[in-house]
């Protein structure tokens, strides 16, 4: 596969821009909003923190906590776009197109509905249990019929399953009317209102899921030439696939479990970065990491200012703005493997 | 032969639209000598024989309202919170029959009981008011919050105008009173108000609307920092947006039961740029109920508002 | 051959063939069809009589006119339109993109209609006569359906192209429904949740023959044509060589599709899943034939949406809750089923 950069010294010069670039918009996140706060008062805010002060305030609850939701969330959800593409070794797979977000989505409802849940362990833990589920159910959809997965057929798959959890979640609401009130907000994907301790309980998971993951760009290399190839190499494909799937619950569903339903995100990135830099994925899941931070730290600046006071869902923003690079990519036409 | 079958199916679908259209039977034996008057209303005109006993109303100021006016209705739509009905209610509507939702009132449980009067609302039940016709004689509000024109529709359809115009007189009463005494008894009137409402992810101000409505006839202004004054909710969901909720008297409030909703609260109400606020720093933030502020919809919720305001800026009634 | 029966028109211009068993099954369906149909209309606050039903229906009944007249009848009558038109179109869809699971919601026509509707709700309720909000669905529905087309189109149309590009564009769709839902007040929310749903609460006559005839219309030219389909399942290099206009026939049939699919969710909102899981349910019973597929998914889908219907306003009475609730719920176990079936297939 042909990408854009060839040299592996210009791909990490590449990365170290993207990190750049992914910084600047995590500042700009912090000093850009409703009330416009100078750069030096946001380093002031850092070094000693004023608890009267509303600048100071603001900085270290909701900006600092937004962006690094944000970042966390961006990454993870590229990272695991990435792992199922190169999983299921279709490039149309991603946690919002084949209903894991969904399933997420859902069981937490279940969960605030019928179990009152409150906590965020508690979310994270129902938000993996529904992405498990509802991965599972995909994947066996998508497999009947004598042809095996092929790319249409898992699509199709996610798509059902998406549209039956999505079905349920609706049907709850409204059976239960004051509840829609309470999540519709957080159900359109929101990154806002959620100070730091409700990342708290997520992260370690998705920290250890993001290195592993990149410890095992290697691996998915030699997985992508083919499973007889790989085996043939002595490598344990079905445990590198388990593996990979749960990497994927935990990434997607403790995006879900914090942020709501966030989609595009883990689709478009692995395509952009597979276009940068090739197919090798000891470059990819990195690149993701920091592309898709960027990306949504990008998304959550606009969603804020587009209609002040008032926020756009930033699941809204990545739909609106991730859309036509989708029917660019999809006119293009979408290479296979990795 | 197939064909056979879907043809017959098709038969037998033809006779039972002629059957149906053929057996229109209608329901009015007009052999009642009272009065019949017609009542104009969103939904056209009316005509209604008489004095309607049996009522059924369809939206929660109606109920409101029916038993405002001593009247304990047939049938009524169930309550939002506090199911089936509203406790400010329950005593006057013992043995009253629910009829279901406000958003989807299921016709045939209306229909059994035989009412001689509907209240409905446009906003609400436009798709039925042909089905709700058919039943009995029914009158319609544009929308549920406009409680004096709910009274008075009432007042009109059940040939009780002068209950109605009683109530709505002591309404303007209480609203003239409290004027004055604003004007004596609060150094910064006109006073700015907002009606917050915390829930688990967001805040949201409430600008027209019930509690907006009767706080602008009382003389109030709106939020302070509110650029777009004709929107009925603005939703805030980060805290540094807290300077939109800015005014001389806040009165807010939640349900009290959720624990996600007490723990957002607190979050909001310990930030900085909350006790920057104008009402916080003059201690004017009140709490209220939420069913008589945003739920019940009716004049006797109204009433009670008022009662509430009056209480909280420290006004003799 | 003893087992077939064939149906010729003069000419010949005209045939169709099946087996007595496709026959007796199809047989089989309608009478549970219409038993289903005369046990919904007895259900409800009040109970009637299926054999008052039944005197009734052919106008020798007495009372209950209003309750059967005005509420059961349409509501059940139009459940049975909805339900044939989005197996039909769900099964036309399948055919199309040579796929089990495709579907008119899954492929956005029914998002596009959510759109309209929502649109309509949003900016012109209270405004302008309900009436209204069937035109903007099935607007909808036809506008983003075009839209996808003209997108997917790069010297003809290729079934994953039309699917992947359904799929992104009913996301965006989606999502600025969110973007509108979450910025509205109250009311217009719950009804809007209650639109995107699906629900047949409210149903007139009126709704019934308006939608009477483009059901009457397509289902049987979907039957006439049904034999190209066949040939298409066969894959484009086939079908090319025995001489189908495939892309113009293709556009045909996907125009019936929408048609049959914006009609139904325009009259009943998004209710979900029929599209997908009555041909298959169809599939199961009866075979591969498409001819046959046509009646027998198109009476499986009636089936599913009255029974939807029907659970739906009396499981919760005094309340009456939207039909697509239980659309799902029984379709899900369907699927499960289904997965089970033929996971050795």
């Amino acid at each position: 596969m042909r990408s854009l950069i060839k040299k592996d010294s210009s791909k990490a010069l590449l990365f170290a821009g993207f990190i750049v670039l992914m910084l600047v918009f995590f500042m700009l996140s912090i000093s850009l909003g409703q009330t416009s706060i100078s750069l030096k008062a946001t380093i002031h805010a850092f070094l000693q923190f004023d608890e009267s002060d509303p600048n100071s305030v603001i900085v270290m609850t909701s900006r600092l906590s937004r962006a690094l939701i944000a970042t966390v969330v961006g990454s993870s959800l590229a990272i695991s776009g990435a792992l199922m593409q190169a999983l299921t070794r279709n490039p149309l797979a991603a946690p919002d197109l084949l209903g894991i977000n969904a399933g997420g989505l859902f069981f937490i409802v279940i969960s605030i509905v019928f179990f009152s849940t409150e906590s965020l362990t508690g979310y994270m833990w129902t938000a993996f249990l529904g992405a498990a589920i509802a991965g599972m159910l995909v994947f066996l959809l998508g497999s009947i019929g004598r042809d095996g997965l092929t790319p249409v057929k898992i699509v199709l798959a996610g798509a059902a399953i998406s549209a039956l959890f999505a079905s349920f979640t609706q049907g709850l609401l409204i059976v239960n009317e004051q509840s829609i009130q309470s999540i519709l907000f957080w159900m359109a994907g929101s990154v806002s209102g959620r100070s730091i301790d409700m990342l708290i309980p997520v992260l370690p998971y998705i920290l250890g899921a993001t290195i592993v993951a990149l410890l095992l760009g290697r691996s998915i290399n030699v997985l992508l030439s083919g499973d007889d190839i790989a085996k043939g190499l002595g490598q344990r494909t079905l445990l590198l696939k388990i593996t990979m799937g749960v990497l994927v619950v935990f990434l997607a569903g403790g995006s879900v479990a914090v942020a709501g339903s966030i989609g595009f995100v883990g689709f478009l990135v692995p395509h952009i970065v597979k276009k940068l830099v090739g197919p090798d994925h000891r470059w990819v899941l990195p690149y993701c990491a920091v592309v898709g931070a960027s990306l949504l730290l990008a998304a959550d600046l606009a969603a804020r200012f587009l209609i002040m006071p008032q926020e756009v869902p930033i699941g809204v923003m990545t739909a609106v703005a991730g859309a036509p690079l989708f029917v660019y990519l999809v006119r293009k036409g979408l290479k296979t493997g990795g | 032969m197939f064909k056979k079958s879907f043809w017959s199916l098709l038969v037998v679908l033809s006779i039972v639209l002629l059957a149906a259209c053929g057996s229109n039977s209608s329901n009015g034996k007009s052999d009642s000598k009272e009065k019949t008057r017609t009542v104009e209303s969103a939904i056209g005109s009316t005509e209604i024989k008489g004095s309607p006993k049996r009522v059924v109303t369809l939206y929660q100021g109606a109920t409101d309202a029916a038993v405002a006016m001593g009247i304990k209705p047939v049938g009524v739509v169930e309550s939002w919170l506090e199911a089936p009905t509203y406790k400010y209610l329950r005593d006057d509507l013992k043995d009253v029959k629910i009829v279901g939702q406000e958003t989807q009132p299921n016709l045939e449980e209306i229909e059994k009981l035989k009412p001689d009067l509907i209240i409905a609302s446009k906003i609400r039940h436009e798709q039925i008011f042909d089905q709700l016709k058919e039943i009995a004689p029914t009158v319609a509000t544009e929308t549920v919050f406009t409680f004096k024109d709910t009274v008075k529709l009432m007042g009109e359809a059940l040939n009780q105008e002068d209950k109605s115009k009683e109530l709505l007189t002591k309404w303007d009463d209480r609203v003239a009173d409290f004027k004055e005494k604003a004007k004596k008894d609060i150094k910064n009137w006109p006073m700015s108000v907002s009606v917050v409402n915390f829930r688990a992810d967001h805040a949201r101000i409430y600008q027209t609307g019930f509690a907006g409505s009767i706080l602008t006839e009382l003389g109030f202004e709106g939020p302070k920092n509110v650029k777009d004054k004709k929107q009925d909710i603005i939703t805030l969901t980060d805290k540094e947006s807290i300077p939109q909720m800015d005014a001389d008297v806040i009165y807010y409030f939640m349900d009290d039961q959720d624990k996600a909703v007490e723990k957002a609260y607190k979050e909001w109400t310990s930030h900085p740029l909350w006790k920057q606020l104008d009402a916080v720093k003059a201690k004017q933030v009140h709490k209220v109920d939420e069913i008589t502020w945003n739920m019940g919809g009716g004049i006797i919720a109204a009433n009670m508002m008022l009662d509430d305001i009056y209480d909280r800026l420290g006004i003799d009634k | 051959m003893a087992k077939t029966y064939t149906v010729r028109s003069k000419g010949g211009r005209i045939s169709f063939q099946f087996s007595k068993r496709t026959f007796s099954i199809l047989l089989l369906l309608t009478a549970i069809a219409f038993g289903l149909f005369i046990f919904s209309l007895s259900m409800g606050s009040r109970f009637i009589q299926p054999v008052d039903v039944l005197l009734h229906l052919i106008g020798q009944g007495e009372g209950n006119s209003f309750v059967l007249n005005t509420l059961r009848i349409p509501r059940t009558l139009l459940a049975v339109l909805v339900g044939a038109s989005l197996a039909v179109s769900g099964l036309i869809l399948q055919g199309l993109i040579r796929n089990p699971l495709a579907s008119p919601d899954i492929i956005g026509i029914t998002s596009g209609a959510s759109f309209g509707a929502i649109m309509f709700i949003v900016f012109w309720m209270g405004t302008v006569p309900i009436a209204y909000q069937s035109l903007w669905a099935i607007a909808g529905a036809f506008a983003v359906s075009c839209l996808i087309y003209l997108l997917s189109w790069k010297k003809g149309v290729k079934p994953i192209t039309l699917v992947l590009m359904g799929i992104g564009i009913s996301a965006i769709m989606k999502a600025c429904v969110t973007f509108t839902l979450v910025l509205s007040d109250t009311m217009t929310t719950t009804k809007s949740y209650i639109w995107l749903t699906g629900s047949l609460y409210g149903s007139t006559m009126k709704d019934v023959t308006a939608m009477l005839p483009w059901v009457m219309i397509i289902l049987p030219i979907v039957m006439v044509l049904a034999r190209t389909m066949n040939v298409k399942e066969l894959g484009d290099d086939l079908a090319t060589g025995l001489g189908v206009k495939v892309q113009a026939k293709r556009l045909f049939f996907l125009l019936m599709s929408v048609t049959l699919a914006g009609v139904a969710v325009a009259f009943a909102g998004g209710i979900e899943f029929v599209g997908l899981m009555a041909p298959h349910v169809a599939r199961m019973i009866i075979g591969r034939s498409f001819i046959a597929l046509v009646p027998a998914s198109a009476l499986v889908g009636s089936i599913l949406v009255m029974l939807a219907d029907l659970v739906a306003r009396t499981a919760f009475l005094p309340l009456d809750v939207p039909a697509g609730v239980f659309t799902a719920a029984i379709g899900a176990p369907f699927f499960i089923y289904l997965l089970y079936q033929q996971r050795n297939r």
